[in-house]
């Protein structure tokens, strides 16, 4: 059902701190400044896998405005408390049975940029210099850094028991599962197909490099940190130090991107905390970019067998994939791929490994688990559809999943944004049926892929309260990393409320001064968090029908946590990209010129951030598709792409005009029916730019990134 | 970063006095030009010079006024001063005139922010960003006795003059200046010396350690472009991993000296795919008193990259070279 634009959603809407931003006023981490704060560095490991032998800080203590030297000797501190970590929704039990602990200085280094030690000075040029003095001795180890190799016989354990990592109850078993009958859905098929796709570790690469400044007041430690969860990185951080949550507040004002990999808290917190208690002064670490890119999380890196039985009429009747990814030495997010399930084939196998080597740690990035799955078996179905002779579109339409009767959506329009998008496209002029046949060096082609993506609903918590003079403020655990949560909860309430945005203050980023949140990440703060507010609003609203508005000193309050359902049915958002690329079989360049998106998000609360999301997404998407790595040294273990200029990060030169439309609509769920915005745009780019390279030079490019040499190398 | 001294000189002499001196006090020095590169191979605590370490003493040049600006000379030809900004040579009309490749060259250098502030000796002797030194390792570059690209990741590495360091060139403004017989003008304790690019430049198995033959006390003053005639066109092709601030993949410069439909003769110089900007003299020659069709570009481009010696992972760039140098001259052309 489509939805008109209400009296605040709906209505193009500038971010309600977009003048703090770009007036330099807002108060980013680094800006913080308080009496007699001290600043800390890291040491980071250059051996990739290796015993500490001897770690002499002697002559870095000694040097003249260090305060204080950290190591794995002196501090012995769990993080992530030996598991995944992320606050309450990820795996807290874990943490009581895990036989593989991580410190946040490990005698055991496991990678490259892994923290050996610190030091806090008086300022961060002392403290620099005080790293360059300490003096480390390794017993290094054979290390691996393939993920088939970690897991062959004879490979270096990185832990003991072998390099698969543990699910939470400790067991070395695939991710995954079976639906449906295999075996009768292979014998079904009329063919079968196989195929291999890689794709590469990428960071996250936010603008902001990481700091944390820890200070405590009695045994209350206050964090200011980059969190996109000021809850969960609380709960964390906590459990780490042995405190209870009230012990611990965090604080996040403004944050210079997240891209997922900063909800929950990073070992640097745990340091400033250490230090500050030591030393009974404020301690800022901070990162620089080299740091930043060796000592934070990326993508994992995959590899993916596909095998896919189709019916001589085009129907998909079976797929397994069998796959592992590359996690680093530890932990911190689960390693799934996505994808198969936007697909109504009900005879399906999954059995991802999540594997340890010793490169740099893996964790969340924009939609986890998703685009890396969705490149693998959206090319692979592309694949298959030209193998059979048929229109990938046509192909979609015919194997995409439809809602069936034991599969119910609380809405769907995938089919929708398929056709909308292939005519919008103009499809059937820019495809071509012949790939590679074109004449020329330089080859045009035309891609496609669609999506769904979970838009879950969930506990989350909101306060808004009324005073005198109609002034009404929302607190919310809201960091703000990019898409505008300030901003829709605002207008959510002033919405609720039927009063002007503008007379809505908002308070956000304290996990003191705010309730739970599930903070920015899974796309899931607009439909919780946004919830809770509407919800607590119209508490609000029927206390002031029933009181009146406060006068005086006098203020009504309303809160609400709602755990809202769906009834067993699936909630998801839907997508459809279509890419047109030129390549340039002689010299290897790749130009996109023309993206065009479709997506059903429900109804868009605000469309202006609503739509810098998907682009930003779809940058980001075509950065993983055709440049963007983190290349390593397999003879030393060190990795060679480090920051924006050997990673090949985008520039604004490279992105072409990205067209989108939404479909609106409102399913009931969710706060006036909004679904997922943030990570929906970035699914199917990788995929989509892979189908229409394709196209172009009709050889199928199974690796990421899409590069010149492995472009050139294809078409010899 | 490591501490160091910031001295500012007004004059070449005082610039090299003071590099004299330190140097013979035992302390490392480098010469700061726009300082884009510089500064960050300081913070990361890269060698600039091999085997330095990060420098004691940093000789900043901008204030010497005799560094800066584009002038005429006497024999028809330019004098570039080795502080003037890619920015300022990309916009002379004197360079874009008739020596346009240079020009070109200038204007793809990364960012324009950094061309408004990075200097065109500076582009011409920056250090190498090969993704080893830039990382830290003690490859010959940094002043140890290795190349690690060899055995390991090379994509981006020499197909011509390798051996034992696989560099390329980064400079983009280099091949363009070669293109045009350009002289380096080079001021140090011993005086002054004027080299030609095959005396300036150098090549791993002469010196693995360094690109050019600056002595740790020596700066180049200034860059001389010999007299251009007014029939050569000329131009500069630059492909690079995206569509700005990054180095060439490989890149071709052009100057085609034409005399109506026929080539007199030709310079064809290439960067970032040798170790040095790398003149293809028998793709040149073909071009020599010949009228430029397709079919001869085609052929010069398969002459260009006679003798190419890939690596394990940049045979790509054989055909990429080929083809490169095949549509920069048929461009040229017109």
């Amino acid at each position: 059902m489509a939805v008109d634009p209400m009296k605040t959603l709906g209505q193009d809407t500038p971010r309600v701190d977009a003048y703090e931003r770009v007036t330099g006023r807002a108060t980013y981490n680094r800006d913080i400044k308080l009496p007699g704060m001290l600043y800390a560095r890291v040491l980071r490991s250059t051996v990739p896998h290796a015993m500490v032998r001897r770690i002499d800080t002697s002559k870095a203590e000694a040097l003249p405005g260090v305060r204080a030297v950290m190591t794995h000797e002196t501090h012995k501190i769990p993080y992530g408390s030996g598991s995944i970590s992320g606050g309450r929704q990820y795996s807290d039990p874990h943490k009581d049975i895990t036989t593989r602990l991580r410190y946040t200085f490990n005698e055991h280094v496991r990678y490259v940029g892994e923290p050996v030690a610190a030091v806090a000075a008086v300022n961060r040029h002392i403290a620099e210099e005080a790293l360059q003095l300490i003096e480390i001795e390794y017993d290094e180890l054979p290390f691996v850094m393939d993920v088939e190799e970690a897991v062959a016989a004879g490979a270096p354990e990185i832990w003991e028991g072998g390099n698969i990592a543990h699910d939470s109850e400790n067991r070395q078993q695939p991710i995954g599962g079976q639906t449906g009958d295999l075996q009768a859905g292979f014998s079904e098929a009329d063919q079968i197909f196989e195929e291999r796709f890689t794709t590469a570790f990428i960071q996250d690469a936010q603008l902001e490099p990481r700091s944390s400044l820890a200070h405590w007041e009695g045994d209350k430690l206050i964090l200011h940190t980059p969190t996109q969860g000021v809850s969960n990185c609380r709960h964390d951080t906590a459990r780490d130090l042995g405190l209870e949550d009230h012990q611990v507040q965090v604080v996040c004002k403004y944050m210079g991107g997240g891209f997922g990999d900063k909800n929950g808290n990073y070992y640097f917190d745990l340091i400033a905390a250490a230090f500050a208690r030591d030393l009974g002064v404020p301690v800022m670490v901070e990162l620089s970019r080299k740091d930043d890119w060796l000592g934070t999380h990326g993508r994992w890196h995959t590899v993916q067998d596909y095998r896919v039985g189709v019916k001589d009429d085009g129907t998909v009747t079976a797929i397994e994939v069998n796959g592992k990814s590359g996690m680093g030495p530890y932990l911190r997010r689960s390693g799934n791929v996505s994808g198969m399930d936007v697909y109504a084939c009900e005879n399906t196998s999954k059995a991802i490994l999540p594997v340890h080597t010793n490169r740099m740690v893996s964790g969340n990035f924009r939609a986890p688990a998703y685009p890396q799955g969705y490149f693998a078996i959206s090319s692979m179905m592309d694949d298959v559809a030209y193998k059979m002779g048929v229109d990938p579109v046509q192909f979609a339409l015919k194997n995409m999943v439809r809602p069936t009767e034991t599969k119910q959506f609380t809405n769907y329009a995938l089919d929708q944004c398929i056709a909308m998008g292939a005519e919008q496209f103009d499809w059937q002029r820019r495809w071509n049926p012949n790939p590679g046949s074109a004449e020329g060096p330089i080859k045009r082609g035309a891609g496609m892929s669609f999506m769904m993506f979970n838009a879950r609903l969930g506990a989350s918590s909101a306060i808004v309260r009324a005073a005198s003079g109609g002034r009404y403020t929302v607190y919310v655990g809201v960091t703000d990393i990019g898409p505008g949560a300030k901003t829709t909860m605002s207008m959510l309430a002033a919405e609720t409320l039927d009063v002007p945005l503008s007379s809505v203050d908002i308070v956000w980023g304290d996990s003191d001064r705010c309730p739970y949140s599930v903070g920015e990440s899974g796309s899931r703060c607009t439909t919780m968090t946004g919830f809770a507010v509407v919800e607590a609003a119209r508490d609000l609203k029927r206390q002031i029908d029933e009181r009146g508005l406060p006068t005086g000193d006098d203020v009504l309050i309303a809160s609400a946590t709602p755990a809202p359902s769906t009834n067993g049915k699936l909630r998801e958002g839907f997508g459809a990209h279509f890419a047109e690329v030129e390549v340039d079989t002689q010299l290897g360049d790749v130009r996109v010129t023309k993206y065009l998106t479709v997506h059903e998000s429900g109804r868009i609360l605000n469309p202006l951030p609503a739509l810098d999301q998907i682009r930003g997404a779809v940058i980001q998407g075509i950065g993983q598709a055709l440049k963007e790595d983190v290349l390593y040294d397999t003879n030393t273990g060190h990795p060679l792409m480090t920051g924006y200029y050997f990673a090949r990060h985008l520039t604004h030169l490279d992105v072409p005009e990205i067209e989108n439309t939404f479909i609106e609509t409102d399913d009931g769920y969710g706060p006036y029916g909004a679904k997922t915005v943030g990570e929906s745009g970035i699914i199917i780019a990788p995929a989509t730019i892979a189908n229409a390279v394709y196209n172009a030079i009709g050889v199928r490019m199974k690796d990421l990134p899409i590069t010149r040499d492995k472009i050139l190398e294809a078409v010899a | 970063m490591k501490t160091f001294t910031n001295r500012n000189p007004e004059s070449v002499g005082h610039a090299v006095s003071i590099a004299r001196d330190a140097i013979g006090g035992g302390r490392s020095v480098v010469f700061a030009g726009g300082g884009t590169d510089l500064l960050q191979l300081v913070k990361e605590r890269i060698p600039n010079r091999p085997g330095s370490g990060a420098p004691d003493v940093i000789i900043n040049l901008k204030g010497i006024a005799e560094m800066n600006g584009v002038s005429r000379r006497n024999d028809g030809g330019l004098a570039i001063g080795g502080l003037t900004s890619l920015s300022a040579v990309s916009a002379n009309t004197d360079v874009s005139a008739r020596y346009n490749a240079v020009a070109e060259a200038a204007v793809s250098v990364a960012t324009l922010q950094m061309r408004n502030v990075g200097t065109i000796a500076g582009n011409v002797c920056q250090r190498p960003w090969c993704w080893y030194y830039r990382n830290g390792f003690d490859c010959f570059k940094a002043g140890g006795n290795q190349c690690y690209s060899v055995s390991g990741e090379n994509q981006l590495h020499a197909i011509f003059g390798g051996g034992p360091s696989f560099i390329v060139h980064p400079s983009d403004v280099a091949p363009a200046l070669v293109a045009f017989d350009a002289i380096f003008r080079v001021a140090g304790s011993n005086g002054e010396r004027r080299l030609s690019a095959d005396e300036f430049f150098v090549l791993p198995r002469d010196d693995a350690r360094h690109e050019n033959v600056l002595a740790d006390d020596e700066v180049l003053v200034s860059i001389e472009l010999p007299a251009a005639s007014g029939n050569v066109r000329s131009g500069f092709r630059k492909l690079m991993d995206r569509a700005t601030w990054t180095h060439a993949v490989g890149s071709a410069a052009v100057a085609l000296d034409m005399d109506g439909d026929t080539c007199r003769s030709a310079s064809i110089v290439l960067g970032g795919v040798a170790p040095i900007p790398w003149r293809v003299e028998a793709a040149e020659q073909m071009l020599a008193g010949q009228t430029i069709t397709a079919e001869l570009a085609e052929a010069v481009g398969r002459a260009a990259v006679e003798g190419a010696q890939p690596l394990a992972k940049n045979r790509y760039k054989v055909p990429m070279t080929q083809r490169l140098v095949e549509r920069t001259v048929l461009a040229v052309a017109g």
